[in-house]
């Protein structure tokens, strides 16, 4: 097991207004598995995937990640789970723009403390893995928004986590570098990640082998897709 | 706890930052600069207060005692002395001879006149009467030539001896031995040159590199002696013994004087730590003025670079969100912020200091002689770097509080 919720409730205070964005959302997820959230805008779904990410926590409910409830954590202990078991990758891809690939890359591992030489061989490995080894050097500003996302990633997967959430990644690429991007996530899923994606999109929903659906800060529908690309691996599964 | 790794990121994020915004920090710092300046003239004022002042009393020497008519130092009291009478050169042969414990009894007396040698003048020059015994009660003696000895006194010759700076000024490269020179309307041939004693009189006090000895009768030959007011410099046999010397000192006045018991004494016993009293008044003000300044300036730089810090953190949102979403503590953050104030604090106390050196050259030329020392400058610097912490902190807190969604969202 990846990681639980357990009736997850979130509600947000707007202007005295309580405004219910998860309205009691439980999901079980095992290792290595590959799920898409779809759902029409509004429905909670990036409330969802803050939660999981330990951006956020929920106003009531439970959360396991890989068995240890996460759900009442403070600040910093939610800081350091971010940091070590958690690989979020943003629509807006959210690089730090007067820092270098190579440097955006390294920053998780210095959080967790590691020594440099360390963090050079992890940071060059993670780049080399989206295929950014050339453009180390690189700001932010000098690359394209395809490649922007792949240094994203490779900040995501740098810390080896246990899930790699993305909230929309291909919400501002077209739908080549989409599939491109697609790509890398197939490979990382292959590699045995647990990737859990955002998205609108049938054709990037198709990547992955289970489909949850929300409506209205709640679960609509959740089922393994037989027919999609990724049919055999799930057998496997 | 904060990892090395994770400080040395702080410390190099803050530097980027400065580097970006270097107009805007070179404002915010202006009123570090004035404070840091402030307090390091300050200080090396003091120093070299302190310096010139023990140097100028070190003269007068710490065994030795004043008879004058009024205190040295009496804060607008005069009334009460006005009606004293003056010192006069009988009494002092009287307490030479009733008080046998002082090592010696010398009479002084000053007037200010012009100098004049061939047609170099210079006006309102100290002159002093003395006698042989001059060097024996003070600290000065001749660099080259003589002291006044006492055939000179006995027998009133017109002769002087002259302060290291009089013989600089007047006489310039030639050698003033057994020159003529002119003190006020008369003649007096030089016999010596004393030797630098330094000390410029800060507070109005003697610079004896400026005076001139002649022998006291020839004093009262030359500028009259009738109603003239004398000080009588008495030398107690040490240091130690200056308290019981003094005793014994006031007792003889008192008979010389002949008052009875019951009256006051109508004279007054100066000392050295008389001085040191007024000087440390003089130097707390001073000083107080210089820590106003200081403090001011100080308060009014860290509210400007607090609130560029402000400035800072907003602008900075979003990055502070994209850090903590991948792992960086609240106390990584407040380091990150902490840093950039106390930098920018540190590099303006770093000019100031720079300029302090210019603002203490300019001092040391013209007022007095001073010099900023090592433990000046970290104690400016150290300053520098607390305010920079004091005013970075809250700004520091609340971008270390930020939550990382509301943050990530911000435009
Ligand atoms: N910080 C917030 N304060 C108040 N309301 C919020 C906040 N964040 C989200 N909401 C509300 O919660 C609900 C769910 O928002 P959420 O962002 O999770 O939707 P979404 O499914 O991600 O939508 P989209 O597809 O547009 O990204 C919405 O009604 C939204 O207005
Ligand atoms: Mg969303």
């Amino acid at each position: 097991m990846a990681f639980e919720i357990d009736n997850i409730f979130k509600t947000y205070q707007m202007g005295g207004v309580e405004v219910p964005a998860l309205r009691g959302v439980s999901l079980k997820v095992d290792k290595n598995e590959y799920i898409a959230i779809m759902g029409p805008s509004g429905s909670g779904k990036s409330t969802l995937m803050n939660i999981i990410g330990c951006l956020d926590i929920p106003t009531s409910g439970h959360y396991f990640l890989e068995g240890e409830d996460v759900s009442t954590l403070k600040d910093d202990q939610l800081a350091v789970i971010r940091n070590k078991r958690i690989g979020f990758v943003f629509q807006t891809f959210n690089l730090i723009p007067r820092s270098n690939i190579f440097h955006n890359v390294e920053l998780p591992l210095i959080y967790s403390g590691l020594p440099a030489s360390r963090r050079r061989k992890l940071a060059e490995e993670a780049i080399e893995k989206v295929g950014l080894s050339d453009r180390i050097k690189h700001k932010p500003n000098e690359l394209s928004g395809g490649q922007r996302q792949r240094v994203a990633i490779a900040r995501a997967l740098v810390n080896n986590p246990s899930i790699i959430l993305a909230d929309e990644p291909t919400g501002n690429l077209d739908s080549a570098t989409g599939e491109e991007i697609m790509g890398i996530f197939d490979q990382l899923h292959k590699a045995g990640n647990t990737i859990i994606l955002v998205t609108h999109e049938h054709d990037i929903a198709e990547h992955a082998h289970r489909v949850v659906k929300l409506k209205d800060g709640l679960v609509e529908s959740d089922e393994i897709v037989r027919n999609g690309r990724y049919a055999e691996a799930l057998q496997d599964a | 706890m904060q990892s090395f790794s994770d400080t040395i990121e702080s410390l190099k994020i803050a530097l980027q930052a400065i580097k970006a915004n270097k107009a805007r920090g070179l404002l915010t710092t202006l009123g570090i600069i004035i404070g840091i300046v402030a307090v390091v003239t300050t200080m090396t004022a003091a120093n070299g207060l302190e310096n010139s002042f023990k140097e100028s009393i070190s003269v007068l020497g710490s065994d030795v005692l004043y008879v004058s008519r009024t205190p040295w130092v009496h804060s607008g009291r005069w009334f009460e002395f006005r009606n004293r009478q003056n010192l006069t050169l009988k009494e002092a042969d009287k307490l030479k001879i009733q008080l046998k414990k002082a090592v010696a009894v010398n009479p002084l007396t000053e007037t200010r006149r012009s100098i004049k040698y061939r047609s170099r003048v210079i006006d309102d020059v100290s002159i002093v009467g003395t006698t042989d015994k001059h060097i024996v009660v003070s600290s000065g003696v001749p660099d080259y030539g003589r002291f006044l000895n006492h055939y000179d006194v006995e027998y009133k010759h017109f002769v002087c001896v002259i302060g290291s700076e009089v013989k600089k000024r007047l006489f310039e490269t030639v050698d003033p031995i057994n020159k003529k020179m002119k003190v006020g309307r008369y003649d007096f041939r030089v016999v010596g040159v004393m030797e630098q004693q330094g000390g410029a009189g800060m507070f109005g006090g003697p610079n004896f590199d400026m005076q001139i000895y002649i022998p006291i009768t020839s004093f009262m030959k030359a500028f009259g002696g009738r109603d003239r007011d004398f000080d009588f410099v008495v030398k107690a046999p040490s240091t130690e013994a200056l308290p019981d010397f003094e005793y014994e000192l006031v007792g003889e006045m008192r008979k010389i004087r002949k008052l009875k018991p019951t009256d006051k004494d109508d004279f007054s016993i100066n000392q050295m730590s008389t001085l040191v009293a007024a000087y440390n008044n003089v130097m707390g003000v001073v000083v107080m003025i210089g820590l106003l300044i200081t403090g001011v300036s100080l308060f009014v730089g860290g509210i400007g670079v607090m609130n560029i810090m402000f400035v800072s953190v907003t602008e900075r949102t979003r990055e502070i969100g994209i850090r903590k979403a991948i792992g960086a503590k609240r106390r990584t953050i407040l380091t990150q912020f902490l840093f950039e104030s106390s930098v920018i604090c540190l590099l303006g106390g770093l000019a100031g200091v720079i300029l302090s050196f210019g603002v203490t050259a300019l001092i040391n030329s013209t007022v007095m002689p001073a010099s900023i020392s090592i433990p000046i400058v970290i104690v400016a610097l150290a300053i520098s770097v607390l305010v920079g912490v004091f005013s970075g902190i809250i700004p520091a807190y609340r971008a270390s509080r930020l939550n990382p969604i509301e943050a990530l969202r911000y435009e």
